[in-house]
């Protein structure tokens, strides 16, 4: 499943200053975490800023790799805590920007990028997203999302169960509404 | 509906964004050429745990030492037996928990809400177990002394837990700081049962266990504090 079979071993070049690994590193990564972001009803501008940030911080911690240990949850997880942070930020940006709704009456609505991924996953919860997004989506074994949510994978499998519940539910009733209209029609 | 079938839909579903400019790719490369050098990993898991382990040792003993060892000195032998190896199993389970918890993408086994958990229930069954005596005086003044010395004791740990840490990188700061105020609690435990006299089962009970939540809480609020500083 991964793009690329040595990414551990990138990984160690990468610690020991090879620029020639980092950037292969960055070319087999950076689509995949920013396809990461983009599931996260996110526009391609925000991404692509998250992206960049997360590569500095992988960067700035790029010590904290341990050679052996599988590189993709690393990469993952420090994705994640950027796309956490940037959610925290954007939800205090969104109580301001309110705020500054009320007074002014009429903002222009800000661009979203609405994919049919995102609208699938709209009655999950933020945390069942996540996991069938690395899971489903970037094609991750249960192992690795475990490592990369920081949870064991008993409760990521959890997680996936109820996710596919509440996914089995909310298909039945749009094929039944869809099956409806046909018959009206 | 199978579950191969949502699979096949959430497949076609995923956005295929695989087409990232490259330009932004360059971009990256750029940034990090200036300030990459060969860096050295961090020490394994078991060299980091028994710093913890130390520092917490330390502070206990280095805090009875201060204050004596009057507690250790009344003990029976059994008790010595179960109460000190159970905070020394506990202590390792935290730094264990701690460590991880400063590698992006270890492996966990136990949440820090629930090792906190099993640490608190496991004290109150070894305590519950071996202190019978059920006689209570000066409960409230006595039991906040003890509280605020195993306090003062184990935010010193934690603090220096987290220092031994400092390479490391917590991806959630509220759990570090969680598991590290347990470890710092054990050490404020530990250091109660080496000085403190007082074998009352409800003291020993409700003071001496209370230290490890509340240093828990006061890790959490700290973690807290830094990741909403950091914003």
């Amino acid at each position: 499943m991964h793009s690329g079979e040595n990414l551990e071993l990138l990984m160690a070049r990468y610690q020991h200053g090879d620029f020639a690994a980092a950037t292969t590193l960055i070319d087999q990564i950076s689509p995949r975490l920013h396809r990461f972001f983009l599931a996260k009803s996110m526009s391609r501008a925000d991404a692509a800023d998250l992206l960049q940030e997360t590569w500095l911080r992988i960067h700035k911690i790029r010590h904290t790799y341990r050679p052996g240990e599988p590189a993709l949850p690393w990469f993952y997880a420090i994705a994640r805590h950027i796309r956490v942070d940037h959610y925290r930020k954007s939800v205090r940006a969104a109580a301001g920007e309110r705020e500054l709704e009320k007074m002014t009456k009429g903002a222009s609505p800000r661009p979203e990028l609405a994919s049919e991924l995102q609208a699938l996953l709209a009655p999950l919860s933020e945390s069942q997203r996540e996991v069938i997004a690395m899971l489903k989506v970037e094609g991750m074994s249960l192992e690795e999302v475990a490592r990369a949510t920081s949870s064991s994978v008993g409760s990521v499998k959890q997680k996936v169960h109820r996710a596919y519940k509440k996914l089995r539910e909310t298909l039945a009733v749009t094929a039944l509404r869809k099956f409806r209209s046909g018959e009206l029609a | 509906m199978k579950d191969r079938e949502i699979d096949d839909i959430l497949k076609k579903a995923a956005p295929a964004s695989l087409d990232l400019d490259p330009l932004v790719l360059e971009r990256i490369g750029v940034s990090i050429k200036s300030s990459l050098g060969p860096v050295r990993p961090l020490p394994p898991v078991w060299l980091m745990t028994a710093g913890l382990i130390l520092v917490c040792a330390a502070v206990s003993l280095a805090g009875a030492a201060r204050m004596g060892f009057f507690g250790f000195a009344r003990m029976s032998l059994l008790e010595r037996a179960l109460v000190f190896p159970a905070l020394g199993l506990l202590g390792c389970l935290a730094a264990v928990s701690f460590v991880h918890q400063m590698i992006p993408a270890s492996r966990r086994r136990v949440s820090p809400g629930a090792l906190l958990a099993l640490g608190s229930a496991a004290l109150l069954a070894v305590f519950a177990y071996l202190f019978r005596d059920y006689h209570t005086k000066d409960f409230v003044s006595a039991g906040i002394a003890c509280l605020r010395t195993g306090l003062v004791h184990a935010i010193p740990a934690g603090l220096l837990c987290w220092l031994v840490l400092r390479r490391g990188f917590a991806v959630n700061a509220v759990s570090a700081g969680l598991i590290a105020g347990t470890l710092g609690g054990l050490a404020g435990v530990g250091m109660l049962e080496l000085h403190c006299p007082n074998f009352e089962a409800a003291h020993i009970l409700v003071w001496h266990t209370a230290v490890v939540p509340v240093s828990a809480a006061l890790g959490a609020f700290v973690g807290w504090a830094l990741r909403f500083r950091a914003r």
